[in-house]
């Protein structure tokens, strides 16, 4: 008995890829690392629990959400435009970093993150998160629940989380448009 | 990415010749692993390094890390490796998840119906066929054969390689939770053994405590008894026996006064539980490894805190072996661990299957559950702690416990876990006499090896728990009773040893007695409780001191300084995420003005030293030890792991021996005869200029109002002048560090190293340049008069320490039984940090992980735990930011007491004291004192 496969066609933090076949079976997570060769998108749990594995899908409305690929079936993003962490900094045409983009630049800065593990997973977190800030901008007051709110289901076993936090509070506050007056 | 690799480019270092097997190590950031992938993991230092401020704008690796670049192990497939084949083959692990039975094989007829079967399968049969023998230090068997008994659970049985992907993650998800693959045999009960090992520390102090003692484990001897039926057998108690004799006769004396005190003590006495934990490094054990058939040469790419002896016990495993591998490549990647990855088993079966790939590169790479099932873990113990007391004072006067720690299925680092953890449970106090037991017992467990604390982390909590209900029996302040029963510089431990150095854990105390979440703890319970109906406020506090190194530590570092200006730094540290290569980096500063430019780690490379050891540095008889110096090259260890919060001191240290070489011999040299230039002795003439004087500002040395000159200057002007330009080291230290004579350039100098080479400049004369005769073009120097720490120094059990104090404010819900920490404030004592974020770093999340010990984190140790292959985060609940007080927690690092104190280890003690203040802070809030770990809302209900 073969393995049952399909076409499946993306883009993957601008790029085409695709379509290609791939086994029904087969998670988004591991399309990425054995298919793609973009292993920055990390397996943690295979639960779904810790959000190693989390990337952004882009929707036609402009906005933009977390989706977690060791869970999420790999055809379910056929068609999707997805950004990985990989896709965040800009590039030359070798592939050098030439600038971060501000939420990496400020977790460089805030000696977010030790091993680094978990953080993809925080950058596409906290990116979702401005973006949507950019739409719906928060109360100051709010913010700090708003931030603890939307990072708290990701994992970091090294940091205790204070860093990363931190660095997003900063980004947003010197930001215009995230934040508005109570 | 890779198609146009240039082979030449290629820079694999021979290290070594194992067992006739030629060793080559590439290691991340170094030139050969970067021409391996075509790009640098470390940022250049010129971004990073704030010249002004002197110190690092953000770790090296940050931007590698923070833009998914490959630096973990696990991010590396065939394809990346530009000299191997680009099909990766995959393989995963058979486990047993029964220990009562004989196994009897294996069922693989699910997936032949899905034709889903492996394209080999490796068992014990071939092993034993093709010589392959586990390193005594893992024993047993790496794979179990059939007809025995599973000797822990999850015991791995075979080995399941698929040439291609997809039908490998199918066939194993088709296997996952399968109780009907491993087939069982007859009934045979669970296996029994006897004990790791045990370990006893008698201890009699004099009447004045800074006078020699009557008996300790320093000045006599440490207790390890035979055993008769798994059970110890002691010496007879002799007043005048022999030491051990003695030390039984002093422990019968001990227990005689704890039974009948003294008239005004009182005995206390507590049994102490601390949970089964798993490490839970996001980086799952993984590895990646290809043995190449037509060459006979075997790459491994893995991560792990001890590559030296991955470079070392793997050769030799090839060399015992009918595979006729004649070369070994490493490469050590960027990883984490907390110790789950120092001497783990692990990386043994990547490369043993890698033997039977059919000459493909097979990457073996744990999920979580298989994590869960097979990593190590840290050791429960049960802990009986007996503290005798004198009740008007306060002051303790005996200290006794007794302790098993759980093993598990293989000894792995059990019994120095079980004697460490004894020999650091007196916590901050002074004891006049003690008597600690500790033994590490064989389980069927999934095996407990190093992790994060060490055996130190239940201990000292639970001391710190005990303490703490101590003074309330006692009616006294409990950061008052710590002040009076405070081990003071020059004081003893419970082995008899001298701590290094000033004593700070008084600092801390008394910065914890000022501040407000203990000042205010009654008026904001009162408060917080009036605002919060069906809540209870409490505030704890905990304080500890643990140690840092192994007690023998064995490192090798090498800093060069080019024409240009250029630092170039090889140590043999591995990086897990601590910072280690940015604070590497950074040390160099102190001598030479600027952070190394270019950083190796996890180099096991250093053949140009031709250092050589044999006999086990932490048992050997002073008459070998004194017999194998006379050897000049002989050192008692060549390289120890990365673990025990061994980096900052240890391993910084001959970096920084080697740094303030070059500056003495050759930046300093330069300086002066430029300041002396011209008539009459030049600008240095009116002025005394003297070397203490030197001072690196804003990159430039100046000194007595001397014309500040830039490193690239001096740099230049000593290869001119054919200063000494590079040195390699080796440093020793058991609790003290060796020290030897070195003549360098005509000056005889008693320098703590015991291995030294040089390089000098282009001018220097024809001697000094016939001189540099090693492959890297040093002077092997000749030591003189070498000095190593006595062996007896082992008996110390620990001398360096660190002192860290939590306080902790939390609610308990007495509806849910949840523990909410609401607000925290550490006090740390490190010395000088060589970078402060990474240090708060460490203490931050050293925090969180204390707070998951303490309330979260517990497993089953047998059938229903994770040896069965079903455990994940789903049911082990890992920190998250809500759970540490993310917003609200505060910290402060004492100051130096002056810049001349020793950077200390920290990375573990961060992580303790926060324990025990939970539980103290949860008697505070609803009266109860949990002795068992953690303090679920189970178990709160239960007692509300």
């Amino acid at each position: 008995m073969s393995i049952a496969t399909r076409p499946l066609a993306l883009t993957i933090n601008g790029q085409q890829h695709g379509p290609i076949e791939v086994p029904v079976e087969l998670m988004m997570l591991d399309y990425l690392h054995e298919y793609a060769n973009l292993t920055g998108t990390r397996f943690g749990c295979g639960q779904g629990m810790c959000r190693a594995c989390t990337v952004i899908v882009d929707q036609d409305d402009g906005s933009s959400h977390e989706m977690r690929t060791c869970i999420t079936g790999a055809h379910y993003f056929n068609g999707r435009r997805i950004r990985t962490v990989e896709g965040h900094a800009q590039r030359d045409e070798d592939g050098e970093v030439l600038a971060l983009a501000p939420i990496q630049q400020s977790f460089l800065e805030h000696y977010s993150f030790q091993c680094s593990y978990c953080a993809p997973g925080f950058v596409n977190a906290a990116t979702v998160l401005i973006e949507r800030l950019q739409r719906e901008p928060v109360a100051r007051d709010q913010l700090e629940d708003t931030i603890s709110d939307a990072l708290n289901d990701h994992i970091c076993r090294c940091t205790g989380y204070v860093r990363y936090l931190a660095a997003v509070r900063d980004t947003i506050l010197s930001t215009p448009g995230l934040v508005k007056e109570a | 990415m890779l198609a146009d690799f240039d082979p030449s480019r290629r820079q694999f270092l021979k290290t070594s010749m194992v067992a006739g097997v030629g060793v080559y190590v590439a290691n991340l950031g170094s030139p050969a692993f970067a021409a391996l992938f075509e790009e640098g993991i470390l940022a250049p230092t010129d971004a990073a390094w704030d010249a002004e401020a002197a110190r690092m704008r953000f770790r090296l690796d940050g931007v590698s890390k923070v833009t998914g670049a490959k630096v973990f192990a696990r991010d590396i497939r065939a394809r990346d490796m530009p000299h191997w084949p680009d099909r990766q083959s995959h393989a995963f692990i058979l486990r047993t998840t029964r220990c009562d039975r004989t196994y009897e094989g294996f069922d693989l007829a699910r997936l032949e119906a899905e034709d889903l079967l492996p394209d080999r399968v490796v068992t014990a049969q071939d092993l034993e066929r093709d010589g392959i023998v586990v390193p005594e230090f893992y024993g047993p068997d790496l794979l179990l054969a059939t007809g025995q008994t599973p000797s822990y659970l999850g015991y791995p049985v075979a080995i399941l390689i698929y040439h291609d992907f997809a039908r490998y993650s199918i066939a194993k998800n088709r296997l996952k939770f399968k109780q009907d693959v491993i087939r069982y045999g007859q009934e045979t009960g669970y296996p029994q053994r006897d004990p790791y090992g045990t370990f006893r520390y008698i201890r009699v102090g004099n009447d004045d405590a800074y006078q020699p003692d009557v008996y300790s484990a320093l000045q006599e001897t440490v207790l390890t008894p035979d055993y008769r039926k798994r059970h110890p057998i002691w010496p007879e108690a002799l007043r005048s026996g022999s030491d051990a004799e003695t030390a039984m006769y002093h422990a019968g004396r001990i227990e005689e006064q704890l039974a009948s005190p003294p008239e005004g003590w009182v005995v206390f006495e507590r049994e102490y539980y601390s949970q089964y934990t798993d490490h839970f490094a996001m980086e799952a054990d993984n590895s990646n490894c290809w043995y190449d058939r037509s060459s006979g040469a075997m790459h491994v790419v893995c991560g792990t805190q001890s590559p030296a002896e991955l470079a070392s016990w793997m050769p030799e495993l090839l060399a015992k072996s009918r595979f006729a591998s004649k070369r070994f490549f490493l490469h050590p990647a960027y990883t984490v661990g907390y110790g789950s990855k120092d001497a783990s088993v692990f990386p043994y079966y990547g490369l043993v299957a890698a033997l039977y790939a059919d000459g493909h590169p097979v990457r073996l790479a744990n999920d979580r559950y298989e994590q869960f099932q097979a990593t190590m873990k840290r050791h429960p113990f049960s802990m009986r702690h007996r503290i005798a007391v004198e009740r008007d004072s306060g002051k303790f006067q005996i200290f006794k416990l007794v302790l098993d720690a759980n093993g598990g299925g293989r000894a792995n680092y059990s019994n120095s876990v079980a004697f460490v953890g004894a020999t650091a449970a007196q916590g901050i106090y002074y004891f006049p006499s003690s008597d600690l037991t500790a033994q590490a017992n064989y389980s069927r467990m999934p095996e407990a090896g190093s992790y994060r604390g060490y055996g130190t982390l239940q201990t000292m909590s639970a001391t710190e728990m005990m303490i703490d209900e101590l003074a309330a029996e006692l009616g006294i302040d409990p950061i008052e009773l710590r002040l009076r029963n405070l081990l003071k510089a020059g004081m003893k431990n419970t082995q008899g040893a001298i701590p290094a150095g000033a004593s700070r854990a008084g600092e801390v105390l008394h910065r914890a007695r000022r501040h407000p979440l203990w000042t205010e703890r009654e008026q904001r319970k009162q408060a917080y409780e009036a605002a919060h109906p069906g809540k209870r406020y409490g505030v704890g506090f905990g304080c500890v001191q643990k140690d840092f190194g192994h007690g023998a530590e064995g490192v090798f570092s090498e800093v060069e300084l080019t024409p240009e200006g250029r630092i170039r730094l090889r140590n043999i540290g591995a990086e897990m995420g601590t910072g280690y290569a940015t604070g590497q980096a950074a040390v160099c500063a102190a001598w030479l003005g600027r952070a190394a430019d270019e950083i190796g780690t996890a180099e096991t490379e250093w053949s140009d030293m031709q250092m050589e050891s044999s006999g086990n540095p932490y048992i050997m008889a002073q008459d070998e030890q004194d017999r194998l110096a006379r050897n000049p090259r002989w050192t008692p260890l060549l390289m120890q792991a990365s673990s025990a919060s061994n980096s900052a001191y240890y391993f910084s240290f001959p970096t920084i021996e080697a740094a303030r070489i070059i500056f003495r011999h050759g930046l300093w040299p330069a300086a002066l005869e430029y300041w002396s230039r011209g008539i009459g002795g030049g600008q240095a003439a009116p002025y005394v200029v003297r070397e203490q004087e030197a001072r690196w500002v804003d990159g430039k040395l100046t000194a007595s109002g001397m014309e500040p000159l830039s490193l690239e200057f001096l740099a230049r002007r000593a290869h001119e002048m054919g200063g000494v330009t590079a040195a390699m080291a080796h440093a020793f230290n058991r609790w003290a560090w060796a020290t030897a004579e070195y003549e360098i350039d005509g000056q005889r100098e008693n320098l703590p190293l015991d291995g030294l080479a040089l390089k000098y400049g282009a001018g220097a004369d024809s001697q000094k340049r016939r001189s540099m005769t090693s492959p890297r073009g040093y002077h092997l120097l000749d030591r003189a008069n070498v000095h190593y720490p006595p062996t007896q120094r082992n008996n110390a059990g620990v001398t360096y320490y660190s002192a860290c104090g939590t306080l902790v404010a939390l609610a308990v819900d007495t509806g849910s039984g949840e523990v909410e920490v609401l607000d925290h404030h550490t006090i740390l004592e490190c010395g000088n940090p060589i970078v402060p974020e990474l240090v708060s770093g460490q203490l931050q999340g050293g925090v969180a992980m204390g707070i998951g010990h303490a309330l979260f984190e517990d497993m089953p140790l047998y059938e229903d735990g994770p040896g069965n292959g079903t455990w994940n985060i789903n049911r082990y609940r890992i920190p998250r930011a809500k759970d540490v007080a993310v917003w609200r927690q505060t910290s402060e690092i004492l100051p130096p007491l002056s810049d001349s104190d020793p950077h200390k280890g920290m990375a573990e003690v961060v992580m303790i004291p926060v324990i025990p203040a939970i539980a103290n802070g949860v008697a505070h809030a609803i009266g109860h004192r949990f002795t068992r770990l953690p303090i679920t809302p189970d178990k709160i209900l239960e007692v509300l």
